[in-house]
């Protein structure tokens, strides 16, 4: 790279910063209003500084419950998780070394999955689950979203077990091991990279998943993301100031989980690209 | 690997997928042609006041002896999907079928929610595209400019919009665009009085920011790590020909990133096809709807599971038409032997 001339560097670092700002605006601002009064979080002109308060977030962890939503959307996504890793694991191994067309093609309908609306599934999940009895548990949400996680986490796991050389298990085989102890006491040892990125967005897809959580759960078996479509026709303030709350609320989590795994998020995202 | 183990392997996957994304799948196809309602009878109810006896005639559903309603079912044929079409129009002039008319509930105006929901995903995904590769292609450049220990940082930040909870950020950008909001009040400092949520218009262009404000991140860190293998002997020479900035950008950068740029593009699309949270957050469907709120909205307001499969069935075809460049570059890559 040559010399960079000084206007290129100004409008250089001038967009990052700019992008920054855009970047994280939204979530600061909510972050900001949601320690004040509605009054002082919505007000024209805008309020700079206001009083603090922790008020909205006493009101909707205690007294609206949202723990309970916490605690059911933890139960979700760590069962929503553990299961699609396991399914997904031994699926995607096999896929990764399976020679036969049947490979292809299972991983040709997968990709016709992962491009599905999921609003497509309600009408028939409803009539299924209402037929059952079965809606409102969290039985079905998860093994909901362990399917409907399953295309994209076998398509994953896959790239990531077709880089570890085949002659690692045939000499284990060789060994005298069936196929599923060489899976289990060699392949995965060396796989926990892979799965942990896998997971983390496996984790992702469940946690903010909006559309299937709000319309296959109610009342006290709600996740958080259902509990908050309360606030967005929310009429009065309090109510409203909850929603602002809870939006923080949820976020938290996902703050926390990009400081501590940005390298394995970053990788997952380019691993499917580079590898085409 | 035997094909016995391969299919002992996959199998509890394959049961999963097969029995709530295959099975629900086809099952919208049989509920889409179907109509459920439920049996009404008139009783008379006979009520004693103290002022004598009133007779009131009442309609009410049929029940078994469980006590539950008793729905009597019947095929419709293509009726809700000329209604979700908005081809309905002619069924209520004379000579319009009659036959299955009977059976659906009147009262739904015919206008073609269908293509409407259809052309805003269109718009939303087609306007989207370009700023979202451009936008993520600069802030690759750029950082790739920046020093190392910026970097970390930069991109951490910048995932946020990315990995947020959709409905979550949707609410954060409604907020921050109220009336009375931190946007409406530093627009009109400078003098621009827009109402954001009011207007056909500026709500389609809110929901189009959100998807940009969403993705640009994605193209980014795929775009950043595209241009970590750019053949730098390629650049070398490039420089020693004498070429300047922007010819190397434009003839050895670009070509070499073209595939991710595919690969983003791609995967934009079926993203973008499913737009449903800043739809469902920033209009509740009054200006626009997308294609996927159109099915969650019938089968939640107006409660018609038969409608919401007829919908769901066109929005299929749609993303099927969609996906088809998709599933060639796959195939064809995938018999390369990747």
């Amino acid at each position: 790279m040559g010399k960079r001339p000084l206007s290129l560097s100004i409008l250089l670092y001038g967009g990052l910063v700019f992008w920054l700002v855009i970047a994280s605006l939204p979530v600061v601002w909510t972050a900001i209003i949601s320690f004040r009064q509605y009054l002082d979080a919505f007000s024209s002109p805008v309020k700079w500084v206001a009083p603090f308060t922790m008020e909205n977030y006493t009101r909707l962890w205690i007294e609206k419950e949202f723990y309970r939503n916490f605690l059911n959307t933890a139960l979700v996504t760590v069962f929503t998780v553990t299961i699609s890793l396991t399914v997904g694991c031994l699926a995607a191994y096999a896929l990764s070394r399976y020679r036969g067309s049947l490979g292809f093609w299972l991983l040709m309908v997968a990709l016709m999955f992962r491009a599905i609306p999921h609003s497509s599934l309600l009408p028939s999940f409803f009539t299924l689950f209402d037929a059952l009895g079965i809606r409102n548990t969290y039985f079905t949400l998860i093994f909901v979203l362990v399917a409907i996680n399953q295309p994209f986490t076998i398509w994953m796991l896959r790239s990531f077990f077709i880089n570890i050389p085949n002659e690692l298990d045939e000499a284990a085989l060789v060994d005298g091991c069936t196929r599923f102890q060489a899976f289990r006491r060699v392949i995965i040892p060396v796989m926990w990279p892979g799965v942990i990125t896998t997971g983390l967005f496996s984790f992702l897809l469940a946690y903010n998943d909006f559309l299937l959580s709000s319309a296959l759960t109610s009342g006290d078996k709600m996740t958080m993301t259902a509990a908050i479509a309360n606030s967005i026709s929310a009429e009065s303030e309090t109510l409203l100031m909850q929603g602002v709350a809870g939006a923080v609320s949820i976020t938290i989590p996902l703050i926390i989980l990009v400081v501590i795994f940005q390298k394995q998020i970053v990788g997952g995202l380019t691993q499917g690209a580079v590898k085409g | 690997m035997k094909t016995k183990s391969f299919l002992q392997f996959v199998g509890p996957s394959v049961a999963m997928m097969l029995l709530l994304l295959a099975a629900p799948l086809l099952l919208t196809f049989y509920l889409s042609v179907r109509n459920c309602a439920m049996e009404m009878e008139m009783v008379k109810i006979e009520e004693s006041t103290p002022f004598g006896k009133k007779e009131t005639l009442t309609q009410r559903a049929k029940l078994d002896a469980a006590g539950k309603a008793i729905q009597s079912c019947s095929f419709v044929g293509l009726d809700y999907y000329r209604k979700v079409l908005g081809l309905d129009a002619e069924a209520a002039q004379p000579g319009g079928p009659p036959e299955a008319a009977g059976t659906i509930a009147k009262g739904d105006k015919a206008d073609n929610e269908f293509l409407g929901a259809l052309r805003f995903t269109m718009i939303y995904t087609f306007v989207t595209l370009p700023f979202v590769l451009g936008i993520g292609f600069l802030l690759a450049l750029g950082v790739n400019g920046v020093s190392q220990n910026l970097k970390g940082a930069f991109i951490s930040a910048s995932l946020l919009p990315f990995i947020i909870t959709p409905v979550v950020a949707a609410l954060s950008i409604k907020w921050l665009f109220r009336d009375d909001g931190l946007v409406p009040y530093l627009l009109s400092q400078v003098g621009v009085q827009v109402f954001w949520m009011a207007q056909a218009w500026s709500a389609r262009l809110l929901i189009i920011l959100y998807g940009i404000w969403h993705v640009v991140p994605f193209a980014f860190i795929v775009l950043y790590a595209g241009l970590q293998s750019v053949p730098q002997d390629a650049l070398e020479a490039a420089t020693i020909d004498g070429a300047s900035r922007w010819q190397k950008l434009r003839y050895v950068t670009l070509p070499h990133l073209m595939p991710l740029i595919v690969f983003i593009t791609l995967i934009h699309l079926m993203d973008a096809y499913r737009v449903f949270e800043p739809v469902m957050v920033l209009t509740q469907g009054a200006f626009t709807t997308s294609v996927q709120y159109l099915t969650y909205h019938i089968l939640l307001q107006e409660s018609n599971p038969y409608k919401a499969s007829a919908a769901a069935v066109l929005t299929l075809i749609g993303i099927v038409v969609l996906l088809i460049p998709l599933l060639v570059k796959t195939y064809r890559e995938q018999k390369r032997g990747v």
